[in-house]
């Protein structure tokens, strides 16, 4: 299943929630906890910062492997190209006042999923999050 | 997302139940504004309640903590569930913040 939401600005949470209730979600309480995560993380990533404003489209989606073993969520935006898995690392080990916050988000999407990609095709930056379930 | 702060003898007992995430960061910063001030804080929060933060709610942690840390004062998270522990564990907060 997919949607495209437009304008996105302020819409968060539904664009959350519209994923999160797809039938593809797995029932283990553990396993969508870090799906969540995950979503929000990347789903805030492309409302806070593609747009100029907030305004344009994010098409969200989700996938199962024929096997049904795997999950596969889908964002793909026609925003300011931007591959998150190029940032750096946040430093993990640094202390409390040298710690900065920025980059913490897709850090987080790349611990609890098994495979982040980016992609920029046809002027969409398009990120797929995989987890096996 | 519930935020209980009471003052018992010379500590400040926090409560927090729910999830913190994109929907209600901007309350939750709200909720413990009166935490970040004052002389020596010794801050103890019940995180037992606490189903869920985001990296938005991570961030108000830190600013909580340094906040404290320059205060001279205690800042300890008790009683956290294991899933909201993982996202601290991984982050490198839990060096960071004191978690019992």
């Amino acid at each position: 299943m997919k949607k495209k939401f437009n304008p996105i600005k302020d819409k968060s949470a539904e664009i959350i929630e519209y994923v999160m209730s797809s039938p593809d979600m797995p029932s283990d309480e553990s396993l969508l906890f870090k799906i969540r995560l995950s979503v929000e993380e990347a789903v805030e990533n492309v409302v806070r910062y593609s747009y100029e404003g907030g305004i344009g489209w994010l098409e969200a989606g989700t996938q199962l492997s024929d096997d049904g073993l795997e999950l596969m969520i889908v964002l793909r935006d026609a925003g300011t190209p931007f591959n998150p898995l190029e940032r750096e690392d946040p430093d993990v080990t640094a202390a409390a006042e040298d710690r900065d916050i920025g980059g913490l988000g897709i850090f987080l999407c790349k611990q609890m999923m098994d495979n982040i990609a980016y992609r920029y095709e046809d002027g969409c930056n398009i990120l797929t999050m995989t987890k096996r379930l | 997302m519930e935020v209980k702060i009471n003052a018992e003898g010379g500590k400040t007992l926090v409560e927090l139940t729910g999830r913190i995430d994109t929907t209600n960061a901007d309350q939750f910063q709200k909720d413990i504004a009166p935490l970040m001030q004052g002389d020596n804080p010794d801050i103890e929060m019940d995180c037992s309640g606490m189903d869920y933060t985001s990296s938005q709610g991570l961030r108000l942690f830190l600013m909580l903590q340094k906040s404290v840390g320059s205060r001279k004062g205690k800042l300890v998270l008790k009683n956290m569930k294991p899933q909201v522990r993982e996202v601290f564990d991984i982050t490198g907060f839990s060096n960071i913040i004191t978690i019992l």
